[in-house]
């Protein structure tokens, strides 16, 4: 099914509804980052870009949009990774960063309200300053709220605390036919009817536009001391993994890093780790509200890795220390992305269980495929982040060479019970791996949701299950 | 000697005085508040505290120096080869003036080899007096015979007070010239103030620049103070010369040194933009690569480095280190020159701590301009080649 | 050999305000943990005591908790530790604490190297490292960015000047300050920790020290005294210039000027090297 060509009346026409020219960006004042997001492998220019400033805006959009068939593509800063915010059908680009106002902190109910258009670092900054805490801590700081929750992000302490979607109470929403609704509340339980907002939660912008989101915020931990913990060996590093999380210490979050990754990082920083003794690092996250507490979770856990054969166990506990380690650890997929001439991503996870097998397959098809691998990720909840990267590989082998790792990775994954990404999403790039591990009845069911909220399939077009 | 007392019956709520003591020395022990340690004799509780529950006493008094015995104020001529350290201008110019409230004499102080020619530049400046040691022995900066000359003087001439240069060689110096004078040093002053009693208030920061402390040196002599390069002004050259050089001779056996220079190894301009001065960013408003060049050009001309933010180190026109943002590195220059920068908050994550921060912009709406303490809102390419010519013309001048 | 890294108890935070009314310090929470350019200090001494055998203490000045820090350097590596702890020793000024941890180290015996970190984060003045060098008598350097070599009878090393690099043979015994980035620090070992859990820290009071007269010490031993705090002025300007890009350009050479950034560079002879360099770089890069 067509869309109508993008033309000047609708030019003219979104330019008299905004009132302010430079909201409204068409041609070459497109710049050249609204036609791809992180990871620059989906390209595609929208033919207007539309920074909004309200729901109310949005609505308008949305409902012209409607009316004339134009695909409208909503968009936060541009950080994903699968090509999610690339508008595919070109149209209208709904910018939302403007839309960057925290609108509550509600101290009796323990919840913020904010436009999605705050960026996370900005958001966590704010609360930490009420002595309150937003737990999800996806790697990219600069990505907006509204991002987050559209792939339902996860981060690094989703070991002990979870998800985006275990903090999101409740979203305003603008659904493609123009209408204002709310789905959820400041509620702490909700059992009325089926959750819209679930479903909202994880739908990379292809069910309605995110507006407004009521977030639940926890009150801040005063102590965060981190174990860096080298082992002889990668495998025993990640065999200790599951141990962790049989000893129930519970650790805010458990990475694995390498040495060719961290001297990645180090390049790329011109800071140096402060430790070399290994090939191979969990590296293990603790808060608590004292340091005797932290104190008191991390020994057991510490004890653990030194009974499973641990090198030794190093400790950060200040802040000094955890820049160290942790702006490394931050610096990962840029360094990474620095060492290579291309590259493109896998976001399995697996059962935590797993974790240690996935990553022994990940090294073992480097020398199946012939072609470089790196990984790193978030072993304690079993999302692994695997890059495939081109070096000097010609157009061909490259091509080749990518898809058969990528589809021996994911069926590997699949044999382990896993899912095609954990937290960065399905979007536009990893479409045909979806519909290869997802049973039949999940696909017709997505499709048909999708159907009963967009029937004209204006928003978003392209995504997720799309055929 | 001076002591605190701590009377427990006037107070009221131990743990409220307590909570006072900004260095947390103060403990309840078997019901009594007890001063341990930790305390830096702020006499925080005296001011702060229920009144009179801590008393401060000072009880035998030591005996007060003859501060008239003491006279006039000396800068130690900073230098390496010969080549004299702005600073030390900088530092006569605050003596003149801090001698003009006490009608002291200026004196220079100068060690070093073959440094007689290069002496008489300090009369165009107003010492009144240039003490000149000219040793083979203090060639090269070594500890131990520049601080025993550094004593033979104060020993002859007994200044009042003593102003160094807080460089590599000062900020050394000087405190093992205090020690060995058994007196007084304050580091990094920002103000000096002259009183009349002789005494120099000293006022420098704490804490990281979050507090300043007003310190002064009541009962030693000479009173010592070290002082950052670019903190006070610079005096205008003089064409005439005034006051008189004179040389001074110390003996041999006290040049001795446990330090001996091997070599001296010219250092590589600074590689890494974390730890440059004075920054140069180039942002997207930079329209192709070649126009680097004159921002280049711009930072060396202010002895600094070129830096971009990340769509620019993405389009491969600037390596990777030089990448300042989130994802890249973290900069805290004293002076950075963003140039045609948006100001995504990307970058601003690895700048905002810059002291003095220019942004220009032909966007009146840039973010950047949150900012930056300086917002100049126009065209990189009329105002860059602009103050790039005043520069040069600087130079020449 | 015998090594000796001076460490110091500083607060957790920077974040100290002065409230503008009452002149009441306000310090943000009372953690405390190793003044962070100590840590390169240990590193330094680790590194030689791994190359040239020896032993590696620590010495600190402070409240009992102090012994912290002494313990987090046992995790990292170093041998034995002195607390020197008194209510007597408060309130000193830089003379007064060089003098008592000179007399610190002298109650501990004969050191071949002792080691400093550059300064303190609290009290910023990087200057107890050279008094403690004048009171032992022995020769020290100040600003050592590497360690070149390690022999039998003394020690070379760079020191950074503005410009250049001094390569230096310093006899022992003698003091080095070093540089902050010198050696990225390790971290604290867990199994360390444990190992030394029991381990005694030496805690001596003016008792133990050869000089006792109490004038020497804390703050009667302190010429400077500090008269106040108060907060620093506030550095929250704005200014918007806008005008033709020649105004633009003018303004800003002159406020270039009164900030002192085209005053000639470190070394007096103007910032022409630089210039030299960089042009320099432009030509090779042209040609």
């Amino acid at each position: 099914m067509g869309y109508k060509k993008f033309d000047e009346q609708d030019l003219a026409y979104l330019k008299e509804l905004i009132r302010d020219e430079e909201r409204v960006l068409a041609g070459n004042e497109i710049n050249e980052e609204y036609s791809h997001d992180e990871l620059s492998g989906t390209s595609s220019y929208p033919d207007v870009v539309i920074k909004v400033k309200s729901a109310g805006e949005i609505s308008e959009i949305m409902k012209y949009a409607g009316k004339h068939r134009i695909p409208v593509t909503p968009r936060g800063a541009g950080t994903g990774l699968v090509g999610a915010s690339v508008a595919m059908e070109h149209g209208i680009m709904v910018d939302t960063t403007l839309m960057n106002h925290i609108l509550e902190l509600d101290e009796d109910n323990l919840t913020i309200t904010v436009e999605p258009g705050v960026l996370l670092m900005e958001l966590a900054a704010y609360v930490e300053e009420h002595d309150l805490f937003y737990p999800p801590d996806p790697g990219e700081k600069s990505a907006t709220i509204g991002g987050n929750i559209s792939t339902n992000a996860g981060g690094m302490r989703a070991v002990k605390y979870g998800v985006t979607r275990d903090y999101v109470m409740g979203l305003e929403v603008v659904l493609p036919d123009g209408k204002i609704t709310w789905f959820g509340g400041k509620v702490v339980k909700n059992s009325s009817g089926y959750d819209l907002k679930d479903l909202m939660i994880g739908s990379e912008g292809t069910l309605g536009f995110i507006t407004k989101a009521i977030l639940k915020l926890l009150p801040l931990p005063k102590k965060i001391i981190s174990l860096l913990v080298p082992f002889p060996s990668l495998q025993k590093a990640i065999d200790t993994v599951p141990e962790i999380i049989r000893s129930k210490a519970l650790p805010t979050a458990v990475e694995f890093m390498q040495r060719e990754v961290i001297e990645d990082a180090e390049e790329y920083l011109g800071k140096s780790f402060p430790d070399k003794q290994s090939d191979a690092y969990l590296l293990l996250k603790f808060d608590g509200n004292t340091t005797e507490e932290v104190e008191r979770l991390y020994d057991r856990v510490a004890r653990l890795c030194l009974e499973q054969g641990a090198l030794d166990v190093l400790i950060s506990d200040t802040e000094e220390r955890e820049e160290s380690i942790w702006k490394a650890r931050g610096a990962f997929l840029e360094a990474i992305k620095g060492s290579t001439t291309y590259m493109d991503e896998v976001d399995m996870v697996v059962p935590r269980s797993h974790v240690n097998e996935m990553v022994t397959y990940l090294h073992s098809i480097q020398k199946e495929v012939e072609i470089r691998i790196k990984s790193f990720g978030h072993a304690g909840d079993g999302n692994l982040h695997a890059y495939v990267l081109r070096d000097g590989l010609s157009d061909e082998v490259w091509e080749q060479r990518m898809h058969e790792a990528m589809e021996k990775i994911y069926q590997k994954a699949r044999k382990l019970g896993g899912q095609v990404s954990g937290e960065h999403g399905i979007g536009f790039a990893k479409k045909p791996y979806l519909k290869e591990s997802l049973p039949e009845a999940s696909l017709r069911l997505m499709n048909g949701i999708k159907k009963v909220f967009d029937p004209e399939n204006i928003l978003n077009p392209h995504k997720i299950s799309e055929e | 000697m001076a002591k605190l007392i701590v009377h427990q019956d006037k107070i009221p709520d131990p743990q409220k005085l307590i909570a006072l003591c900004p260095f947390g020395a103060m403990e309840e022990q078997d019901g009594k508040v007890v001063i341990g340690s930790g305390c830096r004799m702020c006499r925080m509780c005296v001011k702060k505290g229920p009144q009179g529950a801590v008393e401060y006493i000072e009880e035998e008094e030591g005996p007060k120096i003859d501060k008239s015995a003491w006279k006039g104020i000396v800068v130690y001529v900073d230098h390496v080869d010969g080549d004299i350290h702005p600073v030390t201008y900088e530092l006569i110019g605050k003596a003149r003036e801090l001698a003009g409230v006490t009608k002291e004499p200026v004196y220079a102080l100068f060690m070093g080899q073959g440094i007689s020619e290069k002496s008489r530049e300090l009369l165009h400046y107003g010492t009144d007096q240039v003490y000149v040691y000219d040793e083979p022995e203090l060639a090269r900066f070594q500890i131990e015979p520049y601080t025993a000359v550094f004593e033979d003087f104060i020993r002859k001439v007994r200044p009042s007070t003593v102003l160094v240069g807080a460089t590599t060689v000062g900020r050394q110096l000087a405190p093992r010239v205090a020690a060995r004078m058994k007196t007084g040093l304050t580091a990094d002053c920002t103000v000096l103030e002259m009183n009349a009693d002789t005494d120099l208030s000293q006022i420098r920061p704490a804490f990281g620049g979050n507090i300043m402390a007003h310190i002064k040196t009541p009962n030693h002599r000479p009173q010592m103070a070290t002082v950052r390069y670019k903190v006070m002004n610079a005096p205008e050259r003089m064409e005439e010369v005034s006051g008189e050089i004179v040389p001074c001779k110390i003996s041999r056996e006290k040049l001795g040194s446990h330090v001996e220079v091997l070599d001296i190894v010219r250092k590589e301009k600074e590689k890494f933009i974390e730890n440059a001065d004075v920054l140069v960013v180039a942002g997207r408003g930079v329209k192709k690569a070649e126009d680097l060049d004159m921002l280049r050009e711009l930072a060396g001309l202010l002895g600094g480095q070129l830096a971009c933010t990340r769509p620019l180190a993405e389009a491969g026109w600037l390596d990777a280190k030089y990448q300042i943002g989130l994802s890249g590195r973290t900069v805290r220059p004293k002076l950075m020159i963003t140039v045609g920068v948006s100001g995504a908050i990307q970058f601003v994550a690895g700048m905002n701590h810059a002291d003095h921060i220019f942004a220009v912009n032909k966007d009146p709406k840039a973010p950047v301009f949150k900012t930056a303490h300086y917002c100049l809102v126009g065209d990189l390419y009329e105002i860059i080649p602009r103050l790039i010519e005043k520069l040069k013309g600087k130079r020449g001048a | 050999m015998k090594i000796l890294v001076c460490i110091k108890q500083v607060p957790e935070s920077n974040r100290v305000e002065v409230d503008p009314v009452t002149g009441v310090l306000k310090r943000d929470g009372a953690a405390s943990k190793m003044n962070p350019y100590d840590l390169y200090a240990i590193e330094t001494a680790l590194r030689i005591r791994e190359e040239k055998g020896g032993t590696v203490q620590v010495i600190s000045m402070g409240p009992p908790q102090a012994q912290q820090v002494i313990r987090e350097a046992f995790a990292m590596g170093a041998d034995g530790g002195v607390l020197l702890s008194d209510r007597k020793f408060g309130g000193a000024d830089v003379l007064a604490t060089s003098y008592t941890i000179a007399q610190g180290i002298r109650a501990c015996g004969e050191f071949d190297l002792i080691l400093c970190g550059k300064q303190t984060t609290d009290g910023d003045t990087a200057q107890v490292g050279a008094e403690i060098s004048e009171w032992l008598k022995i020769p020290s350097v100040a600003n050592v960015t590497r360690i070149q070599k390690v022999e039998n009878d003394g020690i070379t090393v760079a020191m950074d000047l503005p410009g250049e690099l001094e390569i230096v043979k310093v006899k022992y015994p003698c003091l080095l300050s070093v540089d902050k980035d010198i050696f990225q620090p390790r971290l604290p070992s867990y199994v360390r920790k444990m190992n030394t859990k029991d381990r005694e820290i030496k805690v001596l009071s003016l008792a133990d020290m050869e000089d006792r007269d109490e004038k020497h010490y804390g703050l009667n031993g302190s010429p400077t005294q500090v008269q106040k705090i108060f907060p620093p002025a506030s550095n929250d300007r704005k200014e918007t210039w806008e005008g033709s890009g020649e105004e633009l350009a003018d303004r800003l050479f002159i406020r270039l000027g009164e900030l002192k950034f085209l005053a000639p560079g470190p070394q007096g002879g103007g910032n022409s090297e630089l210039v030299a360099a960089a042009a320099g770089e432009k030509d090779r890069r042209e040609s």
